[in-house]
């Protein structure tokens, strides 16, 4: 089993205190956390060591999450670090074609702001692998079913999305 | 010759001449210095009544006093022939169109015109062709009248006659706005004067009592004379496309309002994030009981309610007044108010701040504190531009123009610029590139203002060069709008 500790993860998001909250959150889950305010310094960071994971934050002055990722996946290695993205720009026409872009090329999932720790460390989890326990897996799960579903219904008709709603209702 | 012969000859010529006069297929009239009518002939009393011992002017066209632009008194001071195209009532008052010849008569050959021979006939004989014509002129989808020097209706097509009534005779502007005198603005008045074709956006009432605004060109209907008789005045419905222009301008000001909103969303994401993780620390904290982490915790809860006020300050004002107050503003002016305003702080960091002004521009109805603020944001962006671009030789250019009928404010300068991930997002609620000296909401204030009086801005810029800010403001629709908010 892969403890968390040798796990570097790299959190890239232009809010400080956002920034202090993921890191604490990832260190007090055992990770060793970097972290990057925009994509210019989020891409120095990769260079001097390449991560296991990267958290991404869409829309920041300098160099955007969509254009930082766009330059990850020129390098082949670095083309495979797993990104989680961690936006509130999901369904805003600023974010919309980013996380289009990101989420149909690249390996990760998405995580709407504002999003609790336990969520955002159990997704991490996930992505890397790592052996979760019950409750996680069952959040990370959570979590993974949520996001694809939210993609499914951003894409939706409107009448799927209909019935959608029909079938919940019931279920309540 | 003998005598009798001689006489004989003369009964003769005068038997013709009287049966000619009475027989000719036309209202024939002799006029007098004075308007009197001193000899008709049978078609004209049928046609105009009695008139003995009556004048022209009461005659054709039932006035009490002479016509504005005479005819007669012309012929009688340069002896040279007119034909004039007018409308004239019958006996019984109803008006048609005519058509005039006039002719000096001389009792001594070379002398004075003493009297004028007239000619009137009604011009409702067509051929084909003028049916044709008639056809045209009547069904074209536009309204046309033809109008006199005393902005009498000559003519008008039925599609005039469909919206406005019947109404040859009668006074232009008492038909088009059933006004008592001459409207402002009067593009027919500046056609008599000039000989030119002029236009103009007017509103009138229809005969159905409704409103129709309606795009109005006027030009000279001239036939060989000199000097401008009638106008031809050719209106095209404007009401609907009014509308939709209307429509057009409240979508994209409630657009302006539905960006504001999602801004706004984002924002308070952001916070609540922040609020998250405050709680999320202060829990651990408690829990590890590490009071520096409760402190850190309690510190990041109270920068995002602080924040949360900021917030709401700021869209309290930002939602202000949504209907920009305006007034008739002199651009220049304005402009002239920002760079006294700016020189010295721009001068403090050897950044030169000039005013290009376009002289004599005319005055706008703006929102002049509403521009002041749009200015005064942008040429604060531009100054930091300037000091992110460290270059030498910065400066700022505040410009005004008119273009296709567009005010347009220009602030330029060259100073660092944006690429095209920056320029994409510059009018986002609170996205800065300024760290902390940025609320990020300058740009988006700017731009809502600009759309509150119906204009936009545009943004060039090129990293490395500089930035080029155009605000512009079709004129039509900032008078559109001040028609509105009177």
């Amino acid at each position: 089993m892969t403890d968390p500790a040798e796990k570097n993860i790299l959190v890239v998001d232009d809010e400080e205190d956002v920034r202090d909250f993921l890191k604490l959150a990832l260190i007090e889950a055992g990770f060793t956390v970097r972290t990057a305010s925009d994509g210019l310094e989020a891409l120095e960071e990769v260079k001097k060591r390449v991560p296991d994971l990267i958290s991404l934050d869409l829309v920041m002055p300098k160099k955007s999450g969509a254009k930082f990722h766009r330059e990850l996946t020129r390098n082949k290695a670095w083309a495979k670090i797993p990104i989680i993205i961690v936006t509130g720009h999901a369904r805003d026409d600023l974010g919309r074609a980013d996380l289009r872009e990101l989420t149909m090329s690249g390996p990760g999932i998405y995580l709407e702001k504002p999003i609790k720790p336990d969520r955002y460390v159990a997704a991490v989890k996930q992505v890397l692998g790592l052996e979760t326990s019950a409750e996680e897996k069952d959040l990370a799960d959570q979590v993974e079913l949520q996001s694809e579903l939210k993609n499914l219904i951003d894409d939706a008709d409107p009448d799927t999305l209909r019935q959608l709603k029909d079938m919940l209702k019931k279920k309540k | 010759m003998p005598k009798r012969k001689m006489e004989k000859s003369k009964a003769l010529t005068q038997l013709l001449y009287g049966q000619f006069f009475q027989q000719l297929p036309f209202n024939v009239a002799i006029i007098d210095r004075d308007y009197n009518i001193i000899e008709a002939n049978d078609n004209f009393t049928r046609y105009f009544g009695d008139w003995h011992n009556r004048k022209c002017f009461s005659v054709y066209k039932k006035q009490d006093k002479p016509c504005s632009v005479c005819t007669q008194k012309e012929i009688f001071e340069d002896g040279r022939t007119r034909v004039v195209d007018t409308v004239v009532a019958d006996k019984d008052s109803r008006w048609a169109h005519h058509v005039i010849q006039s002719a000096p008569l001389r009792l001594t050959p070379g002398g004075p015109v003493d009297y004028i021979l007239e000619i009137t006939s009604v011009v409702t004989d067509t051929n084909q062709w003028q049916q044709e014509y008639n056809v045209l002129f009547d069904r074209v989808p536009c309204y046309i009248t033809v109008i006199d020097e005393e902005y009498r209706i000559v003519r008008a097509n039925e599609s005039f006659r469909e919206r406005f009534g019947d109404v040859l005779g009668q006074y232009c502007y008492k038909v088009y706005k059933r006004r008592d005198k001459q409207c402002p603005r009067c593009p027919a008045a500046r056609t008599f004067k000039d000989s030119k074709i002029h236009q103009s956006e007017q509103s009138g009432i229809g005969k159905d009592g409704k409103k129709i605004d309606y795009a109005v060109m006027t030009s000279p209907l001239v036939r060989g004379e000199e000097r401008v008789a009638h106008v031809i005045e050719i209106s095209t419905d404007v009401t609907q496309i009014k509308k939709l222009e209307k429509e057009v301008l409240e979508a994209e000001r409630l657009a302006a309002v539905g960006q504001t909103v999602a801004g706004l969303a984002h924002s308070i994401k952001n916070i609540l994030m922040g609020l998250e993780g405050g709680k999320y620390m202060i829990s651990l904290g408690l829990k590890k009981d590490d009071r520096s982490m409760i402190d850190r915790g309690s510190d990041m809860l109270d920068r995002n309610f602080d924040k949360t006020t900021t917030l709401v300050k700021d869209f309290l004002s930002f939602s202000k007044g949504r209907l920009p107050q305006l007034k008739m503003t002199d651009p220049n002016a304005l402009v002239e108010e920002i760079v006294d305003l700016y020189k010295d702080i721009a001068g403090v960091s050897n950044i030169e701040l000039k005013a290009r002004l376009k002289p004599k521009i005319s005055p706008a109805p703006l929102d002049p504190d509403a521009i002041h603020t749009c200015l005064t944001n942008l040429v604060s962006n531009a100054i930091d531009a300037c000091l992110m671009g460290q270059q030498k030789g910065s400066e700022v250019v505040i410009s005004t123009r008119d273009e296709k009928g567009k005010l347009v404010f220009e602030v330029s300068d060259n100073g660092s610029g944006m690429d095209y991930e920056i320029k994409k997002k510059i009018f986002t609620t609170f996205f800065t590139t300024k760290g902390g000296g940025g609320t990020g909401l300058g740009l988006l204030t700017t731009r809502k203002l600009v759309q509150e009086h119906g204009g936009k801005i545009v943004v060039e810029s090129q990293k490395g060069k500089g930035s080029r800010f155009r605000m512009e403001f079709p004129r039509k629709r900032l008078e559109m709008l001040y028609r509105e908010s009177e």
